[in-house]
């Protein structure tokens, strides 16, 4: 028997292996697994990719559609399966390699993990609003028992409110789904976008900003994102950069991808994403200035780079769309490798505070030096990766005349370099005297160093892979012939 | 009397206002109790009026169930059944979540002996 | 494994001298979406390239003393890499790349020090990546104007246009020069810097300010000249730009005069030293650009020979402060030798280039007939004797005031040799002011089609307005120098030699070993009661600055308590956006 390489084992993998999480500890599985599934998935990808590019893979199950559920594989969201997968590997092999809590290392973190990584991956890869919902929760609910898995006070707030929050987005969400099923009779997206147009106006402004604050709370954009600093300081900084690194990746993608596929003409749509993802980016980033507990100042930096990719993708042009998916993948690598280097600085020194790591390069030189370097990425600084995207980002902008958001990216970046420098200065402080309270599993370095490798060869050589970023800012794009992929030629 | 109510616009108008109701309600509770339980309890009646929105509105008088038996052989005059399935599915769904906070919630109270939404300050800016 | 280390360190070094002499064509490299990078070496790069060749491996030499700091190493290279990136750089994406390669190694570097205090480190890095960004702005909107990336000159910018890019890139490279309002971070970050490194701050990595400040005019050649009309005999937007070099020349040279501490004097006048540079870049003429040249030139060799003197007195007494200092010229003498030679180039005299670099600058502006600024900039240069006698007088006479002081021995060697290096080749300069117009300054001018000035023969510095003789010069200096030298040894047998140096006494007492006394300490204090300087010297723009910081912060605080850990207050805030936008909706479209 054969098993055919099709897009559902995207999903069916990780979701069949965590049901059957029990067997896997009897044989003692557990470590090995959690770190093959995103890596197997990895692979996957990389042999689907040949034959993404040269068409979108469909697969439809039970009846044909539109009705029916039905995954799609496109080089827009392949880059997003491959990024979660990746970002999946590297932070369950953290966990393995640097012998992590054992609260992260049981049975439940296993399936929670594993569930995430299916939920964003069926949230990214549905043809299906309904199937979306449904996988928004399951990301959804695994994303709330990992962020409260340690059980103490404050993991606990953390896991409350992000549930709160959470389902309150779902709800709208919920609604806006109902409301389209109701207008429209369909659930499949190609189908509802060939009929949203004829959704009355008032009808069609209710559903997108339903969707909007429904989406918008979980993609983290402002004036729907005061939970994320709670959360990602109640969590553990591992699941904080999955959080940030793949869960709002996932949610960001899905609010674009409908966008551009239901809106006709995505131009209004577009310039108030562009908007909010502004006043997310520097709201967030000014008020990064003044925290002191490196969690959470990674938190808002990690908004202010949700809003600079929603800013790029909210324009919807193809050098800024694919400079705003690179730049996701990089934040991405950038932001899991921050979180990996406070995993260990919390580890060492107990504490994540700025006032209590002067000093922390002396005692723990790699852990900083791979900060300095997240740090120097992340601000866009050559000739690391996020210099390469955001330089497509700004240059797609110039080359279309428009520069209030190149003012505002630039703007941004001088405020960022303010608060990571100061961290940088603190983390190199030649007073400090501090001693290491937990040693730390040499190995635990080998994801960061993946990461970081990757950073800096995505920075020195991004003509790599740029093609595939056009590819995936071309299908994102084009609507029509997202439409006729799912409906044929005729509609 | 009561014939009116098969109209179905009045009747849909009616399930409108009656789930809308209860959309407000849980969102009233949402907002204003600060019993964790309460609140958990307020975004269940949400959901469920959007269920209700959801079923209600997704089938008119005189539709029949879609199940075929007991002669029934064809699809003719029943309701629309992929709402009531997804309705399900979601009913799934947000039970699981209730369930996830209620055990949260539980769990928090036995830690800190605190239920009160407003009372979780742990987290904070420092 | 560690000699090899640092053998491969020092090879790396003189990776700009290899590259120079090495480099013929042009690389090109991929970067995204059609971006490439070109990498060519123009005649312009090739100056400021060799004035990093001469830098580079002199002050890699201190950097290489037992026991090596290996990150600071490693950083030098990125460093040094990222400077020859940016002067190799034949498109506008390699040259920000290799400025802000250039910017980040250098603050990291800077941290590498003990003394660098959170607030210089930050007003280091923020001013320079303020300055990258403006120049990625002035990127991108030169971009938008031509479609590529290529540094060339722009075909026929508007006013507007042209006004947007000179404002950007202008800024940006005054912030990296240090022009007056935007200096605030070079005192102390060239005072708290590792000594060594101090050196090549201020000697290489504030020429690259420089050169784009060259390059600039270079992207509109007419325009320039045009838009503004011409005032007197020059342009009259240089004009402007040459004021802003002339008074931060004239402040902070008074600044450097009341200077308590060596570094930041040498800061000071590093400040004022680039002034003169803008002032020259302002006038613009062939002669004014040569000027502008020579001055880099000098600059550089003089700045690096004295921060290296400095660092090598810092290292054996510990002591910074002009107070603490005092007599070491018996105990260094070639350090002692090392700063004269150096404040007699710094101050511009004859016989060393200073003084031919100066003159070129003073005869453009001459030739402008900017003379109001010609006298501004005499004033300036002449101040500047005030603070170059304290530099040797301070540290090398008078009395020993600590103990560090007192028991000084001479540099070691690392910091002797670049020292012996660079007074040779200031000397070697100084003897032949034409080698460097012919070899160095004249192609590049031919590169920017201007008239070369031309020089006879290498001891002779020929200009429209005169010129000099530099051996001639330096022979009558040399006698002199001779003659009141054999004087001196001749008489002094003669003069009752001082016992001690406390063998004086002035009003009836006689000092002791305790009392402190110290000519150098107390200068310029009286500075500030004469009334515009003292005016000048109160001035500052910290509290501008510290303001801004804490308008920023104080931002932080309020928008922070958006995100107060209330769980009700997000949902409320949701429901009221998404209320509001239907409301809004309602009220424009009618629902």
């Amino acid at each position: 028997m054969t098993l055919p390489l099709t897009p559902v084992w995207f999903v069916a993998l990780p979701l069949l292996l965590a049901f059957a999480s029990p067997l896997w500890v009897r044989y003692r599985l557990l470590m090995p697994l959690l770190v093959g599934t995103p890596a197997l998935l990895l692979l996957l990808a990389f042999v689907l990719l040949p034959e993404v590019r040269t068409g979108p893979l469909l697969e439809t199950i039970v009846i044909a559609p539109p009705l029916g559920i039905h995954l799609q594989l496109d080089s827009a969201s392949w880059i997003l399966v491959a990024l979660i997968s990746l970002a999946g590997l590297l932070a369950t092999a953290f966990i393995w390699l640097s012998d992590a809590e054992p609260y992260l290392r049981d049975r439940r973190a296993f399936v929670f993990l594993l569930l995430l990584i299916a939920g964003c991956n069926g949230m990214v890869l549905t043809g299906d609003l309904f199937n979306l919902y449904v996988f928004l929760e399951i990301a959804g609910v695994s994303a709330y028992a990992l962020s409260a898995l340690r059980r103490d006070a404050s993991a606990l707030e953390a896991g409350l409110k992000y549930l709160i929050i959470g389902s309150v987005a779902a709800v709208f969400f919920l609604f806006s789904v109902v409301l389209i099923y109701l207008q429209t009779g369909q659930l499949n997206m190609a189908a509802v976008a060939a009929r949203f147009g004829g959704i009355p106006a008032p009808m069609q402004l209710l559903i997108g900003l339903l969707m909007l604050v429904g989406l918008g709370i979980k993609a983290e954009l402002f004036p729907f994102n005061f939970w994320v600093p709670d959360v990602y300081q109640g969590s553990h900084p591992v699941l904080a950069g999955l959080f940030s690194g793949l869960l709002v990746k996932a949610f960001l993608f899905v609010l674009f991808h409908l966008v551009f596929l239901l809106l006709a003409d995505p131009q209004v749509a577009g310039l108030w994403l562009m908007g909010l993802g502004a006043t997310t980016m520097l709201i967030a980033e000014v008020v990064a200035l003044r925290q002191e507990d490196m969690r959470r100042m990674l938190a808002y930096s990690s908004l202010g780079q949700i809003g600079l990719i929603t800013l790029a993708l909210g324009f919807g042009m193809q050098a800024t769309t694919a400079g705003g998916l690179f730049h996701m993948v990089n934040h991405t690598l950038v932001k899991l490798l921050l979180f990996l280097t406070a995993a260990v600085l919390l580890r060492s020194f107990v504490s994540a505070r700025l006032a209590d790591l002067a000093g922390a390069g002396r005692a723990r030189p790699l852990a900083a030096a791979l900060f300095v370097l997240g740090a120097l990425a992340v601000m866009g600084l050559p000739p690391l990766s996020g210099f390469a995207s955001k330089l497509w980002i700004l240059k797609g902008f110039a080359e279309a005349g428009v520069f209030w958001p190149v003012a505002l990216i630039l703007l941004a970046a001088l405020i960022e370099a303010g608060y990571y420098f100061r961290w940088i200065k603190v983390l190199y402080d030649p007073n400090g005297d501090l001693k290491a309270a937990a040693p730390v599993e040499r190995m635990a370095y080998v994801p960061m160093g993946v990461a970081a490798g990757l950073i800096i060869l995505l920075g020195v050589a991004p003509f790599l892979v740029d093609d595939l970023f056009i590819e995936g800012a071309q299908t994102l794009l084009d609507r029509g012939a997202a439409l006729s992929a799912v409906l044929g030629a005729g509609s | 009397m009561l014939a009116f109510l098969d109209d179905p616009k009045i009747l849909h108008g009616i399930y409108v206002l009656g789930t809308l109701t209860l959309f407000f309600i849980g969102l009233y509770g949402l907002l204003a109790k600060r019993h964790l339980l309460k609140v958990l309890i307020s975004i269940a009646v949400m959901e469920l009026s959007v269920y209700l929105l959801f079923v209600g509105l997704a089938t008119s008088p005189g539709e029949t169930a879609p199940i075929l038996s007991d002669g029934l052989t064809e699809f003719a005059g029943m309701a629309d059944p992929v709402p009531q399935a997804l309705t399900l599915t979601a009913i799934v769904i947000g039970l699981a979540v209730l369930a996830l906070g209620v055990s949260l919630a539980v769990q928090y109270h036995r830690l800190t002996g605190k239920a009160d939404i407003a009372r979780m300050t742990e987290l904070k800016e420092l | 494994m560690s000699a090899m280390l640092r053998l491969l360190f020092f090879v790396v070094s003189l990776s700009p001298t290899l590259l120079l002499v090495t480099w013929d064509g042009s690389l090109s490299w991929a970067l995204i979406d059609g971006i490439r990078l070109h990498l060519t070496l123009t005649p312009l790069a090739g100056f400021f390239l060799t004035l990093l060749a001469l830098a580079a491996p002199l002050v890699a030499l201190p950097m290489l003393r037992r026991p090596c700091d290996w990150p600071s190493l490693v950083l030098y290279v990125l460093l040094l890499l990222g400077m020859q990136l940016l002067l190799l750089a034949g498109d506008f994406v390699s040259f920000f790349v290799g400025w802000e390669v250039m910017t980040w190694s250098s603050y990291l570097l800077l941290l590498r020090s003990s003394r660098a205090d959170m607030e210089t480190s930050q007003s280091f890095i923020l001013f320079n990546l303020a300055s990258a960004f403006l120049l990625l702005a002035g990127i991108l909107v030169f971009f938008s104007l031509t479609g590529d990336f290529a540094i060339r000159s722009l075909a026929e910018p508007s006013l507007p246009q042209a006004l947007t890019l000179l404002a950007l890139f202008g800024l940006a490279f005054l912030i990296k020069v240090g022009t007056l309002p935007l200096h605030i971070w070079i005192p102390s970050s060239y005072d708290q810097a590792p000594d060594a490194f101090s050196a090549f701050l201020s000697g290489s990595v504030s020429k690259m300010g420089v050169y784009g400040l060259i390059l600039l005019p270079t992207l509109f050649p007419d325009a320039l000249a045009s838009f503004a009309g011409r005032f007197l005999n020059g342009p009259a937007f240089g004009y402007l730009l040459a004021w802003v070099g002339v008074i931060t020349s004239v402040v902070a040279t008074f600044k450097a005069i009341s200077q308590e501490d060596m570094k930041r004097l040498l800061a000071y006048s590093s400040i004022a030293q680039v002034g003169y540079i803008t002032t020259a870049v302002g006038v613009g003429s062939s002669l004014a650009i040569a000027g502008a040249l020579y001055l880099a030139l000098v600059h550089t060799l003089v700045k690096v020979l004295l921060f290296i003197s400095v660092a090598g007195i810092v290292l054996q007494t510990g002591q910074r402060q002009f107070k603490d200092l005092g007599r070491l010229i018996e105990r260094m003498p070639i350090s002692f030798f090392g700063v004269l030679i150096g404040i007699i180039g710094l101050a511009g005299m004859p016989p060393l280039p200073g003084f031919a670099a100066k003159y070129l600058v003073f005869v453009s502006l001459v030739d402008a007939r900017w003379l109001l600024l010609l006298a501004a900039m005499i004033l300036a240069s002449t101040a500047a004797f005030i603070y170059c006698y304290k530099l040797i007088y301070a540290p090398f006479l008078g009395h020993a005031n600590s103990p560090g002081a007192k028991e000084a021995r001479e540099a070691p060697w690392p910091y002797l040799v670049p020292q012996v290096i660079l007074m040779g080749l200031l000397v070697l300069f100084g003897l032949f002011p034409g080698l460097a117009i012919d070899v160095l300054i004249d192609p590049v001018l031919v590169g920017l089609q201007m008239a070369p000035i031309g020089a006879e023969s290498w001891a002779k510095l020929t200009t429209v307005y005169g010129g000099y003789d530099g051996v001639v010069l330096m022979l009558v200096f040399g006698i002199a120098f001779v003659l009141v030298t054999g004087l001196f040894l001749l008489l002094r047998g003669r003069m009752r030699r001082a016992g001690s140096p406390y063998d004086l006494s002035f009003a009836g007492e006689v000092p002791t070993a305790d009392t402190p006394l110290h000519y150098g300490a107390g200068m310029g204090r009286e500075l500030r009661r004469i009334p515009l300087v003292g005016w000048i010297l109160r001035q500052g723009t910290r509290g501008f600055y510290l303001g801004l910081a804490g308008q920023m912060r104080a931002a932080a605080a309020l928008l922070g308590n958006l995100y107060v850990g209330r769980p009700q207050a997000w949902i409320l805030i949701a429901v009221v956006v998404l209320a509001a936008s239907l409301a809004a909706r309602a009220m424009m479209g009618g629902l």
